[in-house]
């Protein structure tokens, strides 16, 4: 794929990505860049990916904690608020909506 | 309080200067010496003409490295009056103690011909004229070499001139010639009380100068807000 | 750059860009642990240290950033009428300015525009020809050049303006070493102004106008000889004076944060550009 493309298409729905990511269990920076990885999005940069979870977590949809992992340092976790639940399940039907306009204007 | 911080700044700058200190001391030394084959009242009087030119020279000086820091000062909350006491305190201080070791020198070497007390007195009075002395040099003529060939021209004047002559009542240093006459050649004492005078009417004439240029110069024109 | 390097260099620059210490803190740990997590090299991951900061800056701008900033205040320095001749050209025509509380103003224009005459006139060092100048409150000068003794110490320098504005030495000394240290000096015991460079003696200049809380301060291209940290480390103070409610004017011929002060003094004659 075109890396600008990719890049233009993942800067729109990398937040909602990690609120999902998020919604099925509590997770740190590293981690959730590996899971992108393995999902087929490539390698998240750090320099993408912590802006955004900043932001989320500057508008109350994630919260953050430091803490000791089950092996190695403090890691900072980020997990869903019951704002960001409700924003993901908001999300994430809108997103059906809007991709199910992009399939059908494209298959016709 | 702030009279007293910018008389120390004052020193403590002097005192940095080596180059300068050393002047100061080597011009009276001088002085002294090229004329200490002669006559005991002569090497005295030149002695005592170096100390004045050598302390009016690093009240220049002063008056020089202060006039770019000086609207500054008076913008962080000093008086202008603050400003030109501190300097003449900080020279008058320094001015004594460049004199000392001259007055122990003269003590030793002519110490049983002369009236000592006079001379010490002659020696503080030439201190004391010289210091507002080169301040008003300084205040009148800004950039330092103008104001040092100034004071050249008023020392070689005052070393030249007939003593005789009633011109020399107006040089600046005659006060501790007058006195110092009194003290060498054991003359009467009005030599001493005129010496006395003139010295204290100069230097307040020349303090009064200095403190009208540099009010003058300092001079704060802003109108204050009327606080609501 | 090693990663050390880079962690710090991006500490350095968050805190230009006013976030809190303990934001810095935690994105600089958080950085951190990806790096050793990932095993990449930070410029890799990360890109340059002030583009990650900036993003930063800007993800966390809600919190920190300017909007939070209270609205100027009473009027603190007003020119009005401001005329100012030399011989017979005139420098200055007729040019006014207001600075509220919590303003900054910049005063620009060309080389021989009268911009140090105009601020020299505001700090009430110069009679203008015509109009006049009113100050509320205490005002900090620093001016283009020097203003310091070549032979007296920064500490002493410190004491000699901290006692004009009635502190003791110790609270001086302690100001004024607090202020070279926000712009990355730490004065060496025993040297001498006139052994500092050029952009040193400037930081000098500038710490000792802002000693003992001035409400107004007038300040003439004190970033000259600065690098480009310290530069964005002066204007830093700037904004943090701006923020506690001072009024600043300062004079510039860079005009690169022009966009960011709240009004731009331009004093280049009219007539001089038509002319051109």
């Amino acid at each position: 794929m075109d890396q600008e493309r990719r890049g233009q298409w993942l800067r729109g729905v990398l937040d909602v990505c990690v609120l999902a990511l998020l919604g099925r269990r509590e997770s740190y920076g590293y981690e959730l860049a590996q899971a992108l990885d393995e999902a087929g999005f490539g390698q998240i940069q750090g320099g993408t990916l912590y802006p955004v979870l900043l932001r989320l977590q500057r508008t109350g949809l994630i919260t953050a904690e430091w803490r000791e992992g089950a092996s190695g340092p403090a890691r900072k976790y980020y997990r869903l608020t019951e704002a960001g639940v409700e924003a993901l399940q908001r999300l994430s039907a809108d997103w059906s909506v809007f991709a199910g306009h992009v399939d059908a204007v494209i298959r016709r | 309080m702030k009279i007293l911080t910018v008389a120390e700044m004052a020193v403590r700058e002097m005192l940095r200067r080596r180059a300068v200190l050393a002047l100061l001391l080597a011009m009276p030394l001088a002085f002294y010496l090229v004329r200490r084959g002669d006559h005991v009242g002569q090497s005295i009087r030149f002695l005592l003409l170096g100390i004045a030119w050598a302390v009016s020279t690093a009240s220049l000086f002063a008056s020089g490295s202060s006039r770019p820091v000086e609207p500054r000062l008076r913008l962080s909350g000093y008086a202008s009056h603050h400003l030109y006491l501190g300097r003449l305190a900080a020279m008058w201080l320094l001015g004594l103690v460049v004199a000392a070791p001259f007055f122990a020198l003269v003590a030793i070497d002519h110490g049983d011909q002369v009236r000592i007390g006079a001379v010490a007195l002659a020696m503080v009075f030439s201190v004391t004229v010289a210091a507002p002395f080169g301040l008003l040099i300084g205040a009148l003529v800004p950039r330092e070499l103008e104001g040092t060939l100034v004071l050249l021209v008023v020392v070689g004047l005052q070393m030249m001139i007939d003593p005789a002559d009633s011109i020399t009542r107006v040089t600046p240093f005659w006060s501790s010639r007058e006195i110092g006459t009194y003290a060498v050649d054991h003359t009467g004492g009005e030599y001493l009380t005129r010496g006395l005078v003139h010295g204290l009417v100069f230097t307040i004439l020349a303090t009064a100068l200095v403190a009208l240029l540099s009010t003058a110069r300092l001079r704060v024109r802003l109108r204050a807000a009327t606080s609501a | 750059m090693d990663n050390d390097r880079w962690l710090w260099a991006l500490g350095q620059e968050m805190a230009r860009h006013q976030l809190t210490p303990d934001a810095v803190r935690h994105v600089v740990a958080e950085a951190a642990a990806h790096l050793r997590d990932s095993g990449q090299p930070a410029l890799r991951a990360f890109g340059t240290p002030e583009g990650y900061a900036a993003a930063v800056a800007e993800s966390l701008a809600a919190r920190y950033g300017r909007p939070a900033r209270p609205a100027p205040g009473r009027v603190r320095l007003s020119a009005r009428g401001i005329t100012k001749r030399y011989r017979r050209r005139t420098i200055l025509r007729s040019v006014d300015l207001t600075v509220r509380a919590g303003e900054v103003a910049a005063v620009v224009g060309a080389n021989g525009a009268g911009k140090s005459t105009f601020l020299r006139i505001c700090a009430g060092l110069l009679a203008p020809d015509a109009g006049e100048v009113t100050l509320d409150g205490r005002l900090g000068y620093c001016p283009q050049d020097a203003g310091t003794y070549d032979f007296l110490l920064p500490d002493e320098q410190f004491v000699l303006i901290g006692a004009g504005r009635g502190l003791d030495r110790e609270r001086s000394k302690q100001i004024g070493r607090a202020g070279a240290a926000a712009l990355q000096w730490r004065p060496a015991a025993g040297v001498q102004t006139r052994h500092l460079s050029g952009g040193t003696r400037q930081k000098l200049n500038l710490v000792m106008a802002s000693m003992g809380e001035p409400d107004v301060l007038l300040l003439d291209e004190p970033y000259q000889g600065f690098d480009r940290g310290t530069y964005l480390d002066f204007w830093q103070h700037v904004w943090r004076w701006r923020d506690e409610g001072r009024a600043v004017v300062v004079v510039t011929h860079l005009l690169s944060q022009l966009d960011q002060v709240d009004q731009v003094l331009d004093l280049t004659p009219a007539t001089e550009g038509a002319a051109a």
